[in-house]
């Protein structure tokens, strides 16, 4: 038995029966890391020591008869723009390359306090701008599925690790796709919750109302044992609701289809979706229908002609907010200069990299007076128009299918020939953002190539319980995504 | 030519809140180390969030509703943007579309004229962090680098806007200290000009021959009353001076310089900063429900303006009486409670407004650190009043209660006065003894060459100090006379 191809479920099980310990169930994993990661790169710190602590720890606490909770010793990574104490969190810049925080980001306490053993940090896109995970100072990762394709991004890192074996869960952020597009590109499952569910303290922002924080996983149960970790009220977060959760567990392991309605998107040019994905999504229907929902089709015109141009305006305006904190003079990368103005210019300059620049750029003349009105306040109208519709459409249908990226994974270096079509790209995801919806990327099969088909499904706000119902009765019909093997599968090491 | 002025003030007002705005350092300050109240969110550490302080809420509610504001739900945060050291988030989290408090007014009063100012609004804000420049002047020019404390950066402030309806330094003096008086009475602030926990900014303009506003200057760096007062006459003089000589005024911000007692330019205004103004998304909308507002409305005291009518009215007092002892809520609170103890409104209120007054002034002390308690003030009046003691034993057995923090009666027998009246037989004894011991001065009485009556109020004093003051001067007077005529 080989541990790392075990699920969470599986894991916490086995550590909680003593079948095997927490520090063997770490090890195993480690050993895939090292196995793999000199391909993959998805892992730009491993903090082995600190997790051989923690999991000596938790095999204490089960020889002592104490619970370490329903994670029991399962291994997991975040992105590393989750603040973890003592360990250096980067967000793969270099503004951050050196700073290591003197606290966790509330999510990572929630997992080790559901038990689960922190490995260590993903590789993710500078600052979490971006689709491909190639903007890193960290160098690419690598698609475990293709290694001459992107792993997708922001989160391109935390994806790639689950699905080459890396950990069950790694937990990534998601503003516009970034946790649910590189799934999909590396054919594992990832959610974004609906905004308010997880708490953001300790998650370096990108955009304040839309970043939330969400699990990477294998299958939709460890999905759930994640979502039930970590969705949880913060007295840190005033942004994070107080509302008492369902089990999410218990949600998806229900009878989820029977008497439900499900909506597919239609009104959109279906060819300019990749086949395999317009597949993917009719396939999805087809099991929901065989299961007993009742499909229908949706239009959502407003939201598919104006989402990406106001997701670029609402996120660019924030992050140009959020990220003028990095002046070089409490932390991160610092360069001299004559003025403070100087140093300021010098450490920003030098300190970002072009896409997150470029970024600060455009958000900077969003707000700027004279653009703010013409740009920022139509787009936070449009905002609201689009909540509305996707409002409209859930007072009729429980969950909506539609695509999560128009493409298969790119080829590596495809953002230096083409970036409008990586922004483009953004279509079908970033709006659950803008209304704050849960969305999950969802494995269908794999093509010939064995390149990952995933769709999204969305669901009503704060229907994440309902949705991972859907999901879950999904899976049990399709199957759920394997490990990936980096080392036989693509062949093209560059 | 004749131009009027047209002020307005924005004043901040520090809370007194236990912790800061949006994050749970301590807001005690002063005296504290540098960079030692700070934490991870008030530093703007990466993947913080802020989290707004209950109690300056309603803090910011108490004031606004001092100020006859009314005040609204679901109010936001802005983000207001700007590079500079004291501010680690690069941004300042303001209200600026929607101020939790507006459409107010503060009735006034100078030499005696009532006056109504208008407040536009009182809004909830953080403050920077400040930074200290190590040159001899404290001033950044020639220093080689700066300093920066983070203590101050977040403490809980609220802006306090007025209209442009001060017509004159003496009204912008008699607004800040209206103010001042208020938020001490509600205990929303220490409003202390000194030490910064009430900052103003003054608006200032001459209005143009034909009506119009003219230009406004901003003056900062105003640290009393009194700087105010002077830095808005020089600022008058200085814009007319410019006017008459057929100049232009700048739009600008000046820093009054109290020393040489003259404002300077710090900044134009000529390319107006953009400050890109926009919604805080990491806050939630700020709830002031209706019946939370009733609750603190209820919580309220009486508003120094009340009190002031109510002493006039209740206790007969003169209006600049009651506004003396109206002035600090502690000695309003002192002068009840010594009437309380039996001693008449009006005598009570000399021997605050003076006696107290001075001793206080003499110890620098406010009536809270006094240890001679109203009620012992009280009882010490009332047996002036009952004629067990006269007044100058009265004013000797305070200081004796002062300086040594005894009670009354430790007081008095220090003092050696046996209260209760002299008797006829003991005053008779001490005059005939005064007059054995200086024959010379009753014989002048006597035979009418006292023509000033000098030798007379000689004998008398000495009476009176036979007796320790206790005797009734009057009396005195009446038995020395038949005494020296018979």
């Amino acid at each position: 038995m080989e541990i790392y191809r075990l699920s969470a479920k599986e894991i916490a099980r086995g550590v909680r029966s003593g079948k095997f310990s927490a520090v063997e169930a770490l090890s195993a994993h480690i050993a895939r890391i090292k196995e793999c990661d000199g391909t993959v790169n998805a892992v730009v710190t491993l903090a082995e020591e600190e997790a051989y602590r923690r999991a000596r720890d938790i095999d204490a606490m089960i020889a002592r008869n104490e619970d370490p909770g329903p994670l029991a010793g399962v291994p997991f990574l975040v992105k590393d723009n989750f603040c973890t104490n003592g360990i250096r969190t980067t967000c793969c810049s270099k503004m951050l390359i050196d700073w290591v925080p003197c606290y966790d980001a509330t999510p990572v306490r929630n997992m080790r306090d559901a038990g689960a053993v922190l490995m260590g940090k993903t590789n993710m896109d500078e600052f979490a701008m971006g689709s491909t995970t190639e903007s890193s100072v960290f160098g690419p990762t690598l698609n475990p599925r293709d290694i001459g394709r992107v792993p997708g991004g922001s989160s391109g890192g935390s994806a790639a690790a689950v699905a080459a074996g890396y950990c069950p869960i790694a937990l990534g952020s998601d503003t516009g796709g970034s946790i649910r597009q590189p799934s999909a590109f590396c054919g594992v499952q990832g959610m974004k919750p609906s905004y308010g569910q997880v708490s953001r303290y300790g998650i370096v922002a990108y955009v304040s109302s839309l970043d939330q924080v969400g699990p990477i996983t294998r299958n939709i149960d460890d999905m759930a044992a994640a979502m039930d970790a970590l969705a949880k009220a913060d007295e840190n977060d005033s942004t994070c609701d107080a509302y008492a959760r369902p089990s999410f567990s218990r949600a998806a392991a229900a009878e989820g289809m029977r008497g439900k309605k499900i909506a597919v998107l239609s009104g959109f040019d279906r060819s300019s979706v990749d086949v395999p994905l317009i597949e993917a999504m009719d396939r999805a229907a087809g099991v929901c229908r065989d299961l007993g929902a009742e499909i229908v089709t949706a239009d959502l015109p407003i939201t598919m002609k104006h989402g990406v141009a106001c997701y670029y305006m609402i996120a660019l305006g924030d992050a140009s907010s959020k990220l003028a904190c990095y002046d070089g003079m409490r932390y991160g990368f610092h360069a001299d200069g004559k003025t403070l103005s100087e140093m300021y210019k010098k450490s920003r300059n030098l300190g970002f990299g072009d896409e997150v620049r470029r970024r600060i750029l455009i958000g900077t003349c969003v707000l700027t007076r004279g653009y703010y009105d013409n740009y920022y306040v139509p787009a936070t109208k449009v905002r609201r128009m689009i909540a509305d519709e996707y409002a409209a459409l859930f007072a009729e249908a429980d969950a909506l299918i539609c695509p999560i990226s128009p493409a298969l994974p790119y080829r590596r270096g495809l953002v230096e020939e083409d970036p409008v079509r990586i922004y483009l790209g953004d279509a079908f995801s970033s709006t659950a953002n803008l209304a704050g919806l849960p969305s999950i990327s969802l494995n269908m099969g794999f093509t010939p190539e064995g390149l990952p088909a995933n769709i999204q499904l969305m669901g009503p706000r704060y229907g994440d319980a309902g949705l991972l119902s859907i999901a879950s009765a999904i899976e049990r019909q399709v199957g759920s995504p394997d490990i990936a093997d980096p080392s036989a599968k693509g062949g093209r090491k560059q | 030519m004749k131009r009027n002025t047209v002020i307005g003030l924005e004043i901040h007002l520090q809370l007194k809140t236990r912790t800061k705005l949006f994050c749970r350092c301590s807001t005690d300050y002063i005296g504290a180390t540098p960079n030692t109240n700070v934490c991870p969110i008030c530093l703007a550490v990466p993947g913080t969030l802020p989290l707004l302080n209950e109690r300056a809420v309603e803090l910011a509610i108490r004031m606004g509703l001092g100020l006859h504001c009314s005040i609204n739900d679901n109010t936001r945060f802005h983000r207001k943007h700007y590079f500079y050291a004291d501010l680690p988030k690069a941004y300042q989290i303001t209200q600026y579309e929607h101020a939790i408090a507006v459409g107010g007014y503060l009735d006034i009063n100078t030499g005696g004229a009532a006056k109504r100012i208008r407040i536009h609004h009182l809004h909830l804000e953080e403050d920077a962090g400040k930074l200290v420049h190590p040159t001899s002047d404290g001033r950044l020019t020639g220093a080689a680098y700066s300093l920066v404390d983070y203590n101050r950066g977040g403490m809980p402030l609220s802006e306090i806007v007025s209209e442009p309806d001060i017509s004159s330094p003496a009204e912008a003096v008699a607004y800040i200290a209206q103010v001042r008086q208020l938020a001490r009475y509600l205990d929303v602030s220490d409003g202390e000009m000194e030490s910064g926990s009430l900052r103003a900014d003054l608006n200032i303009s001459l209005s143009n021959p034909d009506g119009s506003l003219g230009t406004r200057v901003e003056i900062k760096n105003v640290n009393s009353l009194k700087s105010a007062e002077r830095a808005l006459e020089y600022e008058i003089s200085r814009q007319n001076r410019v006017l008459d000589e057929g100049g232009t005024l700048l739009q600008e911000t000046r820093l009054w310089d109290d020393a040489s007692g003259v404002t300077r330019s710090m900044r134009s205004k000529e390319g107006v900063r953009d400050y890109r103004y926009y919604l805080e998304m990491d806050l939630a909308p700020i709830a002031a429900k209706p019946d939370y507002v009733e609750k603190i409305r209820l919580g309220l005291p009486e508003m120094p303006w009340e009190k002031r009518e109510r002493f006039a009215k209740a206790y007969g007092l003169s209006q600049e009486e009651s506004a003396q002892l109206t002035e600090q809520r502690e000695i309003a609170d002192y002068f009840e409670a010594c009437v309380a103890a039996k001693a008449p409104p009006s005598k009570a209120s000399n021997w605050i407004r003076t006696e107290v007054q001075r001793m206080l002034n003499e110890r620098g002390i406010g009536i809270g650190d006094f240890c001679v308690s109203a009620q012992q003030l009280g009882r010490l009046i009332a047996k002036i009043e009952d004629k067990e003691i006269s007044n100058t034993q009265a004013k000797d057995a305070l200081t004796v209660m002062a300086n040594r923090g005894t009670g009354l009666d430790e007081a008095l027998k220090i003092c050696g006065i046996s209260c209760g009246r002299l008797t006829k037989e003991e005053l008779e004894a001490a005059v005939r003894k005064v007059l054995a011991e200086e024959p010379a001065a009753a014989e002048a009485v006597r035979s009418g060459q006292d023509k000033k009556g000098s030798k007379f109020k000689f004998l008398m004093g000495l009476v009176m100090k036979e007796t320790r003051g206790s005797a009734d001067p009057a009396e005195v007077a009446g038995l020395l006379g038949s005494l020296l005529n018979g």
